[in-house]
């Protein structure tokens, strides 16, 4: 059965005017070797840490600014909730389509919230926290494109005609801000698209881009901002000592107009200087060691790297299967080919590097996982390439092969075509991050022992579960399967209203 | 990094002589809808029942009797465990290949512990609770056909020619006991094998079958006995009031002679008369509810039906996936064919409905878990074929297409292609249940305000993970969803030694 949504009543839940106030406790174990009559074992000591979570229940006006708005993401995005905030709906052969969410996480997903006279009760996944409506979103941001909004729907070729028609109107006249453009970072043929950039230094481009959010936050009367990378990707930049690996390098090197940092980083700059969370939607290195130094010292939220909506998303489920069933994948190869402005930029060597980085380490944690099936650095053969084919457009093709040994030297061939506009599913993704973030900035929580309650670690490793390369903080485990990061999410917000873990034991009915 | 095993310290686990007793913390909730403020609302209880386990850690010599010992996967299994248990190798043109037991969630798989310097640490499955090690099982078991082990390993065309000739010495000399034969409830196409069978009344089989299980059990000098079903899928038989519907009536029927009661159901209540667990890998109704309250009124456990061991197995990860990530599946059509015996008996429209049905069914559950995606009532269209190519041998090739609804009315093909020999994915999937289920009988439990330790419910939920279509209590929910499935099985095997189930959120780092 499906529900709307639930409260929580228990001693260790308490609602006030503006708070869920939760006492929990997390189940982890300490693990360490030592001598037990004679010889080294491992001992695993399971421990139970009390913690007390506080969720701010008072939902923000949210301005959300992307980076590249007028892209085929941005564009979509907006459309996408313009279209289901006014309830539009289209005529196509098939039937009318009604605007919906689906792809997103947050809204079109359910968490299991218990049994009710035997039948499994499900709710909404929003309806664990409070979190912002994406009708009242405010949507804002930068291009190097000066093209409107309804335009640059058209430019995407994505949406339905019909679809497009209906919101003109709502899309004409928002326009994006002017915005930082190297060609240095991205392929020339991006060039040509190049037509409204914020000229000066780098220093001068930062203050710039913190003039125009505190403008945008003001003019539309936001509570908070998040801002988004969803641009072109940009190639990877070195990192030097004295340039960017510290803090104070990292800020000098900006003065300093050093060619190497990237418009990415500056953009995340700007931001952290500025307190607002950012996000990194695509695979190059913004977050070069300086850039999370300075974030960790403002405690300003950044998270990434690389939405994970398609293959590679399919990939973090199918490996994670395969080596949970005792299976091992010996051989994996992923082909992709698209014609949209994204292929298009891939199709430079450089900037196709930091996407074969960002989808070839997914499986790292999970081969590293079972010492049974690999030895130690044995690792599947793993190849990626990604082709330019405008005629495709947005209709990104995904063509997998997995190869694996079986029992007794059997092998197991899965082969996979994957078909579907690449915007489609990457928008949901972007509102899932956004929305995830803001929320994260309103929970703060204390372990036992620890006088004062703090916020996550700035690194937002919750929103693991969006990305392909997820950042982490420095020496912390990264995980890439895909029902491990569903979990770590979705029970993190279960601890915030007193709810366990969903343990899948039903050991009622046992 | 990864460990080969463990102890757990903690006050919740005493390890003596011949136990582990543990006091668990079960984490449930209590769900009702009531009226508050003058509204109706649904308010979820969490609520922490006590729980002890007692595991007996006296692994008993076993004994393991399958039904169809000389088909494709009883020959296969008994082959692979010969072959790891004398470390037989063999050449191919690619390597040196040796025996394994890739593929086994027991044998192959690993879980998390905690985590040490930083670091994830795992540890083999099989080391969470002490289990039979299958080079000490012995195998037996009934087949309508006569072959030795060693020329039904060559029958079935499935391991490397090589392997074949260093097992035969091991295996010429296994010949399985005479099988009940009934016709009527296969594919005519299986007379021809028929040449061992057991005559006489039903009455007289279901004796037959008792004597074959205890004279095994003494002449092997096994402990215990644990039997499965892995010969020809059967017709669906009818479930009629008065003859199968109770325990009375069921065992009225066999003194009668009642033609509608299948071979399996015979051999599930010699099963269940003695005391012997009993497992069902093929899709039919062998647990007509008669035999079901039989099997509770004697505390024998009962586990099925058919083995995952392939394409639903993908199935239940990626519609789990889909649903999970508020993706909503339109279209699921599976095609597979294969040129196996499993495949001829399958030919036939009344055997291939039986697996029609437990191959349909595996998307229920996650499809009513989300009413954002799903009306009520509402489900993808589903079709499932197969067909008998004999070229192809044991190599089953499937051939899968999902089509999904994802954001503001785009769509998502994915087309799979998977290829491998049958028998090598079900074998160790074989191994699996029985282990398993052989260990469930080991633990006890209760709940607190229960006075008595007590098993499981004879009905084995446990063994869903490796099931199609899993047997469950009446009135008690049906878990398809893979990672779900996983999750179960390894959070209560945790329990039995003291470790919390695995959360995800290693909320210390965040």
């Amino acid at each position: 059965m499906f529900i709307e949504s639930f409260k929580v009543e228990s001693p260790n839940v308490k609602y006030t005017e503006n708070e869920i106030h939760s006492v929990y406790g997390y189940e982890t174990t300490e693990v360490v070797h030592e001598n037990r009559n004679g010889s080294y074992q491992w001992i695993v000591k399971p421990k139970t840490v009390k913690y007390d979570f506080k969720t701010d229940t008072r939902v923000p006006k949210l301005g959300v600014m992307l980076v590249g708005w007028g892209g085929n993401n941005g564009s979509t995005l907006t459309a996408g909730v313009i279209a289901n905030k006014e309830g539009i709906s289209w005529a196509t052969k098939d039937g009318v389509q009604q605007a919906n969410y689906f792809g997103s996480l947050t809204q079109a997903s359910s968490i299991r919230v218990g049994s009710y006279n035997g039948e499994e009760i499900y709710a909404p996944f929003k309806s664990l926290l409070p979190m912002v409506n994406p009708d009242e979103v405010v949507f804002g941001g930068w291009d190097i494109s000066d093209m409107n909004l309804a335009d640059a729907m058209a430019r995407a070729r994505v949406l339905d005609i019909d679809l497009q028609k209906q919101l003109r109107p709502y899309m004409e006249r928002m326009v994006p801000l002017p915005g930082v453009y190297d060609p240095d970072f991205i392929a020339a043929n991006q060039g040509s698209r190049a037509n409204s950039v914020i000229k000066g230094t780098k220093k001068e481009q930062v203050d710039h881009i913190i003039k125009d959010m505190r403008e945008f936050k003001e003019k539309n009367k936001v509570d908070n901002v998040v801002v988004l990378w969803t641009a072109n990707t940009e190639r990877y930049s070195d990192v030097v000592v004295g340039l960017n690996d510290t803090m104070e390098n990292l800020l000098a090197s900006v003065e300093k107009n050093e060619s190497e940092i990237s418009p990415s980083t500056l953009y995340a700059i700007a931001c952290v200087l500025e307190g607002i969370p950012f996000i990194n939607g695509s695979p190059q290195n913004t977050f070069v060691p300086g850039l999370i130094e300075l974030a960790v010292s403002r405690n300003c939220l950044i998270g990434g790297d690389d939405f994970k909506s398609g293959q590679t998303k399919m990939k973090s489920v199918l490996v994670d299967f395969l080596v949970g069933a005792g299976i091992k994948p010996t051989s994996i190869v992923s082909y992709n080919h698209l014609g949209n402005n994204d292929g298009m930029n891939l199709s430079a060597p450089q900037t196709f590097r930091s996407k074969e980085i960002s989808k070839s380490n997914v499986v790292d944690d999970m081969v590293a996982s079972n010492g049974i099936l690999f030895e130690p650095g044995e690792h599947p053969d793993h190849v990626v390439v990604i082709k330019y084919v405008p005629y495709v457009a947005d209709s990104k093709r995904a063509m997998d092969e997995y190869t694996s040994e079986i029992f007794m030297g059997g092998k197991n061939t899965i082969v996979m075509h994957n078909t579907c506009e690449d915007s489609l599913l990457a928008a949901p993704i972007i509102l899932d991050l956004v929305l995830l973030a803001e929320l994260s900035t309103r929970i703060q929580f204390k372990a036992e022992g620890e006088g004062k309650f703090h916020s996550f670690h700035p690194v937002a490793t919750i929103l693991s579960y969006l990305t392909k390369a997820p950042l982490v903080p420095p020496g912390t485990p990264v995980v890439n399967a895909l029902s491990k990061q569903r979990a770590m999410l979705e029970n993190i917000l279960r601890a915030c209203v007193g709810l366990a873990p969903e343990n899948n034991m039903i050991l009622e009915y046992k």
